[in-house]
């Protein structure tokens, strides 16, 4: 498009021919007021509050629109001619006399200097600027609202004033509404995507939760307009470093490593299926994890301590080893609780005036300062009882209603305790996770009865495994601390490292080769190899061992249906040759 | 029927049809227009039919329903060619007599005749009428003589010639020749059509789209509808010619859903039109293809708007855009279209077979040739009339339209459909020329009575404050309250606006309480002042015409009869005695006890018994003005409401009984 030069209040600007004027002046930092324009879509020109005059080059003046009148060589614009503020004022007076008293007309009428409205207000609250129906169909596609009737009697409506199908609840009207005329209600079993009261993201495009990892939008194509219709696209036009685009997608990569850090973490026991705890079913039991999240700034009630009432507990339990160190699920200490359940105590002093009370087998308070904090807990007035809690129910009638009772043996004075509370934490095991298995299998390492990783060697080989060049780091191998994790992540990380500086592997003389002309392809060694060395090759159609992996253990040779499987070094003259020579 | 070829086949089709005419058969000629048939003139027609049937006429006497004579106020009208006589006002039983004197016998029935009033004698020709002598009528010229649904009868009056010549002129050359007759658009605007379709023609995009807007709103209107009806082929013909100046191969008509005779007539048209060859990819071999679908529009006025028009058109809902991109541009689907009024398009075949001077030199400098207006209201020739360009009101209205019907005076006219202006055509008291002088209209001292000898044009109604409009002309009587029309027609306004834009939606809300207010006698003198700057925001400010000349019916009230206002505001008093809360109605002395008024009263507020003086009981009465129409005498009078018992008790006073006045009456 070719340029024009226009004035607007005597300013001098270029722009390109047939833009309009509502962008000149913005441009110039001058301000034309507006009720119905919106950037991304199309000038409508309905509300008559940007008029301004208009002189051509002939020199007539007409008053035209600003957001829709088109640049062209040589006009002038006048913004503020008292033709245009009256024209301005009387239409809004007009508008107000027919609209409830609203924040965005009654910062217009003082804006444009109406002290009070001539003809008073009214009580419609819809001011018909005909966002909410262009942004539903230019942007959106959906066209699930529209005007209905004519001249005054002129509202807003769905077709037929039906709840629509045609709605994809996608709330675009109601955020851009300047009067909130339009509200998202549930309606026919359909889920409001974007009520304000979820917790979750409210719009499709969004940080998924604060403190994410990356801390950057991304785009939920259930929710986006976009992927529904094909259209809007708005995010990417506001963007202005062009970071958005909407064709990408999910893809597998694949692509060739040299070493492997797994640091695949661990899961938290579902403490459900221990009814006595009342989990899922009484109200005010939750786990640590949920009351970590609760303590959370960035969390649903921005790190608030509060019952499901919406009230601040005045009492609290918590109960360790919920899962942990108990035949009936996990034998294992899950080392991490006892420190952390403190924590909690100290955070419930701080935050609220509740009464603590904490149940616990033993108290392991076994690294550096530790035990230090848990005298300091005591010193704050936590109620500690040695004791697991038996179960937790519901009180009585003599009690307030929410109320729960722990029961306990406190074995220090051997007596059975009620201990009525209003929120009752569960810190429930650290479990491995239940895919645990498979993923050892595919990287060829071990793993224990419980389904943590086996390291090589328990002293000598604590972050490395049985293959080399695959090393595990943090809660996959065992529960550990945030400390015991990142030191062990740092192991792992140098060995990786070293591996990869030497840029070669050494390789031991003694390893497994497949004669190919004997082989027949059966796969029985692939499953064999404890170190996941041998595996399958497609075109020729045979097994293939890879000698860096291989630890010449001798599995495969012994398995080998067909015999074609040798180990070097260790053929069986060899062996025999050994033996004769001991034997002679 | 085979294609028509070529011109030469074409004129050749019109002799063979002229020569297949007995002159000697006899055409009756029975007008099946809208008032017409609305009069009856459907048992008239099975009327016909029978009689010829029995006199065994059949083959000699043709019966042919023809589109609108224009003269509604006397229909059913019938005209037996090839004598000419026109017959008025005839009824099934008046049939007979027609068949046996004049058809079979070649006499007139002179009771059938028209009598004018003014020379009190029977008038046999239409052409004597004074109706019709001063008329000029060219877009209606065939309307009475040719059946609607015959494409011969069309062909056989010289249709589609022009068209065979347009042909033979190159686009440019046709363009060229719409610029010089100087031709201005017939649907309000008066934007000069060559210049128009020059425009469209150079703009860039392809297709080019050419429309006729057949959505004919305005209340009292109907010369669209009579054209269309009467005469489809013509505007067919126009299109036509149109589309192959502007270089468009496609047409639409946008008609309304109201005027299903018009879209019948329409339809069978564009069939036979067709089939003979005159729309399609090869029209009369020249190569040219164009052809023209029908839509039907929903009844909304603002449809008359070209961009709502085309939004509607499209499929949209049917609501103006800013004009600032014209749609000579981007029109119809964003593409460059000509949109014309039916009364343009009907026009351009007589430009194109007579020439562009010959047009340019009917009517004024500004405006040329003809123009077809609506004439109703109080007036004694209600009907369609098609005048030159620049012909006085009063021409208009006394010499066509025969004055007003009864001894009522004269007062105002309407013009230019709901938004237009009403115009003072009488005299006027000192108040309104000292408005007028108020105003800066008139230089002091100046006398101004009147605006009848205003020449109708273009220019003339726009400066007087109305417009030419589509051409609805209302007139209007002393028993009218100018703000209270002024009321009417905001309110008819406001119900049609789209509600868009806010000053056309909201504006028209405030003028219409307003001017209600002021019917009630609720006024408060600030009100004028606010009216007119509501009105001057309306007008500078709305997204299309219909705001922006919305305020008019307000603007030229308050111009011409700013005493009316003054007595509603000051003196809460409606001088016509039309607004209810003001007016109230009293007996006078008149009255002859006839007790007329006591039987059609329906809330029984009149009393008094026969041959005496009725009494009006003020708290019965519902100012329904049925006492006032029904009196023959004069003797209820329209008062301001306080003033109803004062007025009854002086009639109480000076009544005497019909047989006494007449003895005082003598002896005086």
């Amino acid at each position: 498009m070719p340029k024009v030069d226009i004035t607007v209040d005597g300013r001098p600007i270029s722009v390109e021919e047939g833009s309009y004027v509502l962008q000149a002046a913005e441009a110039l930092g001058i301000d034309i007021p507006t009720l119905c324009f919106f950037k991304y879509v199309k000038p409508y020109a309905a509300c008559r509050i940007c008029v301004v005059e208009a002189r051509d080059r002939r020199g007539r003046t007409r008053i035209v629109t600003a957001c829709n009148y088109p640049a062209s060589e040589g006009i002038e614009i006048l913004t503020r001619t008292p033709r245009v503020v009256a024209a301005r004022r009387l239409n809004l007076e007009m508008l107000m006399s027919r609209c409830a008293s609203m924040p965005v007309l009654n910062d217009l009428a003082a804006k444009l200097g109406i002290e009070k409205p001539r003809w008073g207000t009214g009580t419609d609250t819809c001011i018909l600027c005909g966002l909410c129906v262009r942004v539903c169909d230019e942007i959106v596609g959906a066209q699930a609202i529209g005007f209905a009737s004519r001249g005054a009697a002129r509202y807003v409506t769905t077709p037929f004033e039906v709840d629509s199908e045609a709605c994809i609840l996608c709330g675009a009207c109601a955020a851009l509404c300047p009067t909130g005329h339009i509200r998202m209600e549930e309606a026919g079993g359909r889920e409001v995507v974007h009520s304000e009261i979820t917790l979750g993201p409210n719009a499709a495009i969004a940080v998924p939760f604060r403190q994410a990892v990356p801390n950057a939008p991304r785009i939920d194509p259930e929710f986006c307009v976009h992927f529904r219709t094909g259209g809007c696209k708005v995010c990417a036009a506001v963007c202005p470093k062009e970071c958005i685009s909407h064709d990408d997608a999910d893809r597998t990569e694949e692509f060739g490593v040299g070493t492997v850090v797994l640091a695949t973490g661990y899961a938290d026991l579902d403490p459900a299926p221990l009814k006595q705890y009342g989990y899922g079913r009484l109200p005010n039991v939750i786990t640590s994890m949920e009351f970590e999240r609760m303590n959370n700034a960035a969390g649903s009630t921005g790190g608030r301590i509060l019952t499901e009432r919406g009230e601040e507990p005045r009492t609290i339990a918590i109960l360790h080893c919920i899962g942990s160190r108990d035949e009936d699920h996990h034998p294992y200490c899950s080392r991490v609780c006892c420190m952390y359940a403190l924590k909690f105590a100290h955070l419930v002093k701080e935050k609220t005036s509740a009464e603590v009370y904490q149940l616990y087998i033993d108290m392991r308070a076994f690294g550096k300062g530790y035990e230090e904090f848990f005298h300091r807990i005591l010193g704050e007035g936590v109620n500690v009882i040695r004791g697991k809690a038996a179960e937790v129910v519901r009180a009585g009638e003599d009690c307030e209603e929410g109320t729960l009772l722990v029961r306990c043996e406190d074995t220090l004075i051997s007596k059975f305790r009620e201990i009525p509370v209003d929120m009752v934490v569960l810190c429930t095991a650290l479990e491995a996770h239940g895919d645990a298995k498979e993923v050892a299998r595919r990287f060829g390492i071990s793993v224990g009865a419980d389904g943590w990783f086996i390291e090589r060697h328990p002293k000598l080989g604590p972050v490395s495994t049985t293959t080399d060049g695959v090393f595990l780091a943090g809660g996959c191998q065992s529960p550990k601390d945030i400390p015991d994790a990142v030191a062990q992540g740092s192991g792992a990380a140098a060995q990786a490292m070293s591996l990869m500086t030497r840029g070669e592997v050494e390789m031991d003389g003694a390893y497994a080769v497949i004669d190919e002309e004997i082989c027949s392809g059966c796969r029985l060694c692939n499953d064999l190899c404890p170190y996941g060395a041998i595996g399958f090759v497609a075109e020729r159609k045979v097994s293939s061992v890879n000698p860096a992996l291989c630890k010449a253990c001798g599995t495969c040779a012994a398995g080998c249906p067909s015999g074609a499987i040798r180990a070097l070094h260790f053929a069986d003259e060899q062996i025999f040759a050994e033996i004769e020579g001991i034997l002679s | 029927m085979q294609p028509i070829s070529s011109p030469a086949e074409l004129a050749e089709l019109r002799s063979g049809i002229i020569a297949a005419r007995d002159p000697n058969h006899i055409w009756v000629q029975l007008c099946a227009g809208t008032g017409c048939l609305a009069c009856g003139c459907e048992p008239v027609a099975a009327a016909f039919r029978q009689h010829i049937h029995d006199q065994g006429l059949e083959g000699v006497v043709h019966l042919k329903l023809t589109g609108c004579h224009g003269f509604c106020e006397r229909g059913p009208l019938v005209v037996i060619q090839p004598q000419g006589v026109f017959y008025q006002r005839i009824t099934p039983e008046d049939v007979g007599a027609i068949v046996e004197q004049t058809v079979k016998h070649g006499r007139v029935v002179t009771k059938l005749l028209y009598r004018d009033p003014a020379s009190k004698t029977r008038v046999e020709k239409a052409e004597e009428i004074p109706f019709y002598k001063k008329q000029v009528r060219l877009v209606l010229r065939s309307n009475g003589l040719l059946d609607p649904t015959s494409l011969d009868d069309y062909i056989a009056l010289g249709g589609y010639a022009a068209l065979a010549k347009a042909l033979t002129m190159t686009p440019e050359g046709i363009v060229d020749e719409v610029k010089r007759s100087k031709l201005r658009g017939r649907g309000g605007g008066g934007f000069p059509t060559g210049l128009k379709w020059e425009t469209c023609r150079r703009a860039k995009g392809e297709p080019k789209y050419v429309i006729c807007n057949a959505d004919e709103g305005d209340p009292g209107a109907f010369m669209d509808r009579s054209v269309l009806e009467g005469n489809p082929h013509s505007v067919i013909e126009g299109m036509i010619i149109g589309a192959y100046a502007i270089g468009s191969h496609e047409g639409y008509v946008y008609v309304r859903h109201e005027y299903p005779l018009a879209v019948k007539h329409l339809s069978i048209a564009l069939g036979q039109a067709r089939e003979a060859g005159l729309l399609g990819s090869d029209i009369l071999g020249s190569g040219f293809g164009f052809d023209i679908g029908v839509s039907r529009g929903g009844g909304a006025f603002v449809c008359g708007e070209s961009t709502a028009l085309m939004a509607s058109l499209e499929g949209k809902v049917g609501e103006p855009r800013a004009k600032y991109v014209h749609t000579v541009e981007h029109g119809l689907w964003d593409k460059p279209s000509n949109l014309n009024n039916v009364e343009t398009w009907a026009n351009i075949p007589l430009i194109v077979e007579h020439g562009a001077d010959w047009f340019a030199s009917i009517g004024t400098e500004g405006s040329k040739g003809t123009k077809v207006f609506a004439l109703t209201g109080k007036i004694s020739n209600t009907g369609l009339v098609e005048v030159p360009m620049g012909i006085t009101l009063r021409e208009i209205l006394h010499d066509i339209g025969g004055g007003v019907p009864g001894r009522k005076k004269f007062k105002a006219v309407q013009t230019g459909g709901p938004s237009g202006g009403t115009l003072i055509v009488e005299t006027r008291d000192a108040r309104i020329v000292h408005s007028l002088e108020e105003a800066g209209e008139i230089a002091p001292g100046e006398t101004v009575t009147s605006l009848l000898d205003l020449p109708v044009d273009f220019d003339e109604l726009t400066k007087a404050g109305s417009m030419m409009g589509s051409g609805g002309m209302i007139v209007m009587d002393q028993d009218s309250c100018m703000v209270d029309v002024a009321r009417y027609f905001i309110h008819f306004l406001i119900e049609e606006s789209c509600g868009k834009c806010l000053p056309c939606r909201e504006g028209l809300r405030k003028l219409h309480e307003i001017l209600e207010r002021i019917t009630k006698g609720q006024g408060e003198p600030e009100d004028i002042a606010t009216l007119q700057e509501i009105a001057d925001t309306l007008i500078d400010t709305s997204l299309c015409q219909l705001g922006g000349s919305a305020p008019n019916p307000v603007l030229s009230t308050l111009r011409y009869f700013r005493d009316e206002y003054d007595a509603h505001i000051r003196e809460k008093r409606c001088p016509a005695g039309v607004c209810k809360d003001l007016v109230g109605y009293a007996v006078t002395e008149a009255c002859v006890g006839d007790a007329k008024c006591a039987k059609v009263c329906p809330t029984g507020a009149i009393s008094g018994g026969p041959r005496s003086l009725q009494v009006i009981d003020q708290a019965k009465c519902i100012q329904c003005d049925a006492c006032y129409q029904v009196c023959t005498f004069d003797a209820i009078a329209r008062v301001k409401r306080d003033r109803a018992e004062e007025v009854q008790a002086a009639a109480k006073a000076a009544w005497r009984p019909v047989k006494e006045r007449g003895r005082a009456e003598a002896r005086a």
